[in-house]
């Protein structure tokens, strides 16, 4: 049986425990009229038994997965003969990989003629074999489990088995470990990330990375060059990417924080009700769109008006992709500003006005230092999103690093480098591969540190005026 | 004016009230109202009130809650201009001119009618800061020096100097409740207006706050004219010269202080001072 | 500053017994002296004004450009255009030996073509020319024949009118009649009067492109649709609602009724604000660092993108979530606690569904957000060249906002338009879902 089908199994099974359970408990308290004696609802007690049949046997079966692979992975290479095994790793993959599409051909029934005389049909054959006494074997398992834990949980039921309770604790842990899933995805970004970097710099020292002005990983995709020879200096990429990021926000700050101040303090509740929809839409637009936007409206028109210009600009400016995340960030800074701006009390406003001074007076000196530390918040957490954003710099943005402060040069950043890096054919374990992954610890730390300060800062403002 | 024969239901006061009873007007008046109508969209929250504000004096209107007094009040230097459901109708005059006029700049009229509000709102800025904010934006001082002096003048006219002058650099907020209020006060009269209206600003102090309050107000009205809303009747009592008392969104009877409070003239003032609603 | 609390502390400025005077008969200068700035001070906030009014109407003109601009793009790529072609199903020309399936799928449909449009231009002579006669049509044309016959075995020995699709490049010729010979055109004069004098026989057609919403992926633009993309994204927000959801209201629901407040709880809290800001193609790392490289499942699957997706819309339906909890006023809690129901009853069968409408608009803008979401796609793979439109959660698959990428980047002209037409599918699936979202928010709010 395969994982789903095993899964609809073990779901049909923990239906029909319920029921099963229900009736035990009927026939405990002695009759349906009798019910009342116990100190659980029957169906408390079908429930609990559900849950007992179906918790047990998910979690031997996610363990089996996450395990099988490897597992039938080492089998397959113990039957392999010495030569074999001694095979460089890359040599290795390739003639594992020839195994297992033999493998596939013999369970689909699509091999032509099997060779007795040829390895790697033999093994293929082995491999089948193990994978289908594999499969046997969980399914026999997990449904063990099912049923000894059913029979388990039945043979503890008395007239005074607290079942509600032990239902509750069971749900219980589930919602607990569910609040756990987010800590647990933030744990296996840093240590994903974490170890494939500190691989990575085994092979290229972190001053040289951090430091180095020179990009090029390519040349260290060469098989006849040892890996780590290709220049891995990330100046080039932080430049170009906090080049990118402030042509964004000289955008999107000034023109945010104006619509939230319009909206907040001057426009009528009609501009308001069709202004925040277009706010909206601006903020839902995914990233890929602006990308397309930016490659082949944008930037072309950038270059034609600079050259109209006499000024020469590079077909994937920094300008237009940096433009047009302005434009992706506008709704961001806005709608942050408004509820900083909204948030200061009414009566400091009034008391502005009250004493003469102008609206613009007013916001400019009383309602906008108030809500600063808001509005700073707002533009940190801008500020994390444009330097982690990816789409519109892959489309719009060069693959080039070149190290410059024009705006009208192309330019690459880490994002981009990171996608350039882990799309298309690859090699796990090659600097280039490792690569990314450093490129990622640099941008999960920026932007987290970012984040932290921004929250941070966030928070304190809002006790304040609470 | 109609007299009121007997014990009425509280129910029917509204048919009770034809005009105002008592003196409206003044010799001397600094602002003059005359049939002011208020709307809020399309509720009308003021109908048909007209008084003076008498030169140097303290006015106090009360009335309970709800009743328009503040709204009124709002009205003086056009707060309410901020509320774009608001609308005011009516003769509004400042020294005879007209405050609801095209040419009359609300900015101006609010730097020559200042407010002081419920709760003490000072800006988070320190005390100086504070106190300078009105003289900075209407450029009342030509340097730092003449600044600095139109602050002390008046933080020390409202009595907060002594207490505050060795911290002029900390933050308004970290003054007590009582203080900060005196603060605004101060903040509102360093622009020297010439009427200041202040709406409740001893409801939210404490009883040794308030007498502070009461006494600075009693002094201020040597130099300006002064409107206090209030809702406690002993507070008018105690700092007003004239007293106007608002019910539902009318005025209903208006004269000298001491009148009002020992012979009103019409049931429901008396009813209101003698504590039977409110 | 400090320099003012010295001279405040001096004594002439204690002592100064005038400048109350002062300040009295200045009363009456001051409406002179406000007056004397009033106009710059006007000047200035109507200039502020305008700025704000100025910066709203560009984020208006930013929306209209943009999508006005994308629509413009899209248009083309709804209509085909298709010629009319004079075919005689000659079995010797077929090469048919029977009639069978097996022959009729691997006949020579090609030369039928090549012997009708031939007869049509009698005056081509020459392989170069006769191959660009050829390039007019489409490259599936042969399959077109091949379908029909197929379909109807009759037809054999016959000579009917088929419909063909023209090529890309005639099509976008025939959509924007450039000049020929203009930069990047692809159809030369020859090829232009052929297409004219098709044109003048009435034997060309525009027709609505179906094949744009019943085809999957292909690298002849005339023939790539949507459909497998569109399937792809399905299935991809399938799981990842089955993931999200559930996972998503347990703990947004442990947080608000259960958790006590300890370090834990604040470590998850802090944990769950930060994890809503990290960058996506962050979590397209973690899902092929750990789910395809260390799991071992496939890659490009939907499932796969299915569960990165959700790991990064989990904090948003969680804060979502735990905002609409909190608004259940705290009566409902103690009336149901009161009569003796438990905890979690009361969780499940009074708090939950009383919140459930604001979780519902937290998860649908959840998944509006995963629906947009491109960079941890391109990690784990599912950039891949796909024609097959993906029929389960484990199959090879793209999904939209993917597909827009990738055509994006192709050379062909034709794919601009198919790309923006893509994106339009895109944005229309997003605003049926955003508008959703506001109309069970106003239900809330009621």
């Amino acid at each position: 049986m395969n994982t789903s089908t095993l899964i609809f199994v073990i779901a049909f099974l923990a239906l029909f425990s319920y029921w099963f359970a229900i009736q035990r408990t009927i026939k405990l308290a002695g009759g349906l009229a009798k019910v009342k004696r116990l100190t659980s609802l029957p169906r408390q007690f079908g429930t609990l038994t559900a849950f007992w049949c179906g918790l047990p046997a998910l979690i031997v079966l996610l363990i089996w997965s996450i395990f099988e692979t490897s597992v039938v992975h080492s089998i397959l290479l113990s039957s392999l003969t010495q030569e074999v095994n001694q095979l460089p790793l890359d040599q290795l993959s390739l003639y594992l990989n020839d195994i297992h599409v033999i493998a596939a051909q013999i369970t689909d029934g699509e091999l032509i003629r099997f060779d007795e005389e040829n390895l790697k049909h033999r093994a293929a054959r082995y491999l089948v074999e193990t994978q289908v006494s594999a499969d046997w074997m969980k399914s026999g398992l997990v449904l063990l489990v099912c049923v000894c834990s059913v029979l388990f949980i039945v043979s503890r039921f008395t007239a005074d088995f607290q079942a509600r309770v032990k239902m509750e604790k069971i749900i219980g842990g589930i919602l607990w470990a569910s609040s756990g899933v987010a800590l647990l995805t933030t744990v296996g970004i840093i240590l994903s990330v974490l170890f494939e970097s500190i691989q990575f710099f085994s092979a290229v020292p972190p001053l040289e990375f951090l430091f180095g002005t020179e990009w090029s990983p390519q040349i260290a995709m060469r098989s006849d060059q040892v890996g780590g020879s290709g220049a891995f200096g990330a100046i080039p990429l932080f430049a170009g990417t906090l080049l990118i990021t402030a042509i964004a926000m000289l955008l999107s700050i000034p023109t945010g924080l104006m619509i939230a101040i319009y909206l907040s303090q001057y426009a009528s509740e009609r501009l308001r009700s069709i202004a925040k929809p277009m706010l909206e839409i601006l903020a839902g637009v995914p990233t890929v769109v602006y990308g397309f936007f930016a490659a082949l409206t944008v930037a072309p028109l950038i270059r034609d008006f600079g050259g109209w210009l006499g000024l020469s600009v590079a077909s994937e400016s920094a300008l237009a992709a940096g433009l047009v995340m302005g434009i992706m960030i506008i709704p961001f800074i806005s709608s942050l500003s408004d509820d900083a701006i909204s948030a200061v009390p009414k009566s400091l406003k009034e008391g502005s006005l009250g004493l003469g001074a102008t609206p613009s007076e007013t916001i400019k000196k009383v309602l906008l230092p108030a809500a600063v530390p808001g509005i700073v918040g707002a533009i940190l957490l801008a500020l994390s999103r444009a330097i982690g954003e990816t789409m519109i710099v892959v489309m719009a943005a060069g693959m080039a690093a070149n190290l410059t402060a024009n705006p009208l040069e192309s330019v690459t950043t880490v994002t981009v480098q990171i996608v350039t890096l882990l799309t298309g054919d690859q090699e796990f374990d090659s600097p280039k591969t490792l690569a990314a992954f450093a490129l990622g610890l640099m941008l999960f730390v920026t932007t987290l540190a970012l984040n932290i300060i921004a929250l941070k800062v966030v928070r304190k403002y809002r006790e304040q005026y609470d | 004016m109609v007299d009121m024969s007997s014990a009425e239901s509280l129910l029917s006061q509204d048919t009770q009230i034809n005009g105002t009873v008592g003196n409206c007007y003044s010799n001397d008046a600094k602002m003059s109202m005359r049939d002011v109508n208020v709307y809020y969209d399309q509720k009308q929250a003021i109908n048909n009130v007209s008084l003076d504000l008498a030169r140097h004096q303290v006015t106090a209107l009360i009335g309970p809650s709800g009743c328009g007094k503040s709204t009124f009040l709002r009205c003086l230097n056009r707060m309410n201009d901020t509320i774009p459901i608001c609308r005011v109708e009516g003769g509004l005059t400042l020294d005879g001119s007209d405050i609801y006029d095209k040419n009359m700049d609300p900015v101006l009229l609010r730097a020559r009618v200042g407010m002081v509000f419920q709760k003490p709102n000072p800006f988070p800025k320190s005390i100086y800061e504070n106190v300078a904010y009105g003289p900075k934006i209407h450029g009342l001082s030509s340097n730092k020096a003449e600044l600095d002096e139109i602050v002390i003048t008046s933080l020390r006219k409202a009595g907060l100097f002594e207490e505050v002058k060795d911290r002029l650099d900390a933050p308004g907020t970290s003054l007590s409740g009582g203080q900060q209020q005196r603060l605004c006060i101060a903040r509102t009269i360093a622009v020297s207006p010439e009427v200041i209206l202040m709406d409740e600003p001893a409801s939210a102090l404490d009883p040794i706050a308030t007498a502070v309050i009461e006494e600075l107000i009693d002094e201020l009205k040597e130099k300006y004219t002064i409107a206090i809303v209030t809702h406690s009747m002993q507070q008018a009592a105690r700092i007003s010269q004239t007293t106007a008392y608002f019910h539902m969104g009318q005025l209903v009877e208006m004269g000298e202080t001491s009148q009002i409070f020992t012979n009103p003239a019409h049931k429901l003032t008396e009813n209101y001072i003698t504590g039977r609603f409110g | 500053m400090n320099n003012m609390t010295n001279n405040s502390l001096n004594e002439t400025h204690l002592k100064n017994s005038t400048s109350d005077k002062v300040m009295y008969s200045e009363t009456y200068s001051v409406t002179e002296k406000v007056s004397a700035s009033l106009k710059r001070r006007h000047r200035k906030e109507s200039r502020f004004k305008a700025a704000g009014l100025l910066s709203v109407l560009l984020g208006f003109c930013l929306v209209f450009i943009l999508i006005s601009d994308i629509t413009y793009k899209a248009l083309p790529a709804f209509h085909q255009h298709w010629v009319k072609l004079e075919i005689s199903f000659d079995p010797s020309w077929l090469s048919l030996k029977d009639s069978g399936e097996s022959s009729l799928l691997s006949a020579n449909y090609r030369k039928v073509i090549k012997h009708s449009l031939y007869a049509s231009f009698p005056d081509v002579k020459g392989r170069k020319d006769k191959r660009k006669l050829f390039k007019l049509l489409s490259s599936n044309a042969e399959f077109t024949l091949r379908d029909k016959l197929i379909a109807d075995v009759d037809l054999i020995g016959t000579k009917q009118p088929v419909w063909i699709r023209l090529d890309d490049d005639v099509d976008s010729y025939l959509k924007d009649e450039p000049e020929i010979g203009a930069a990047g055109a692809r159809v030369d004069s020859q090829q232009a009067g052929w297409i004219h004098t098709l044109q003048i026989q009435n034997r060309i057609e525009k027709r609505f492109n179906i094949a744009f919403f019943t085809h999957g992926d292909s690298r002849e633009p005339e023939l790539a649709g949507v459909k497998g993309a569109f399937t792809g994204t399905l299935l991809t927000m399938l799981v990842t609602l089955l993931l999200s959801f559930p996972l998503g209201v347990s703990a947004a629901l442990y947080l608000e009724e259960f958790a006590p407040k300890n370090r834990w709880t604040d470590i998850i809290e802090v944990n769950i604000n930060n994890l809503a800001a990290v960058p996506s193609i962050i979590f397209g790392l973690l899902g092929l660092a750990v789910i395809i490289n260390i799991f071992g499942l496939p890659r490009s699957a939907p499932l796969v993108g299915g569960i990165v997706l959700s790991l990064m819309t989990l904090p948003t339906i969680i804060i979502a979530s735990r905002a609409s909890i909190k608004a259940v006023p705290p009566s409902i809690r103690e009336a149901a606690l009161g009569i003796g129901a438990s905890k979690m009853q009361t969780a499940f069968g009074h708090v939950l569904p009383m919140a459930m409408p604001g979780i519902l608009t937290g998860a649908i803008i959840g998944m509006a957000q995963a629906l947009g979401e491109t960079a941890p796609l391109l990690m784990i793979g599912m950039v891949a060249f796909i024609v097959d439109v993906p029929t389960t959660v484990t199959d090879a698959a793209t999904v939209l906002p993917v597909q827009i990428f990738l055509w994006a980047d192709s050379p062909e002209r034709a794919f601009l338009a198919k790309t923006s037409a893509a994106i339009l599918v895109l944005l229309s699936f997003l605003l049926v879902m955003n508008i959703s979202a506001a109309i069970l928010r106003k239900k809330f709010e009621k």
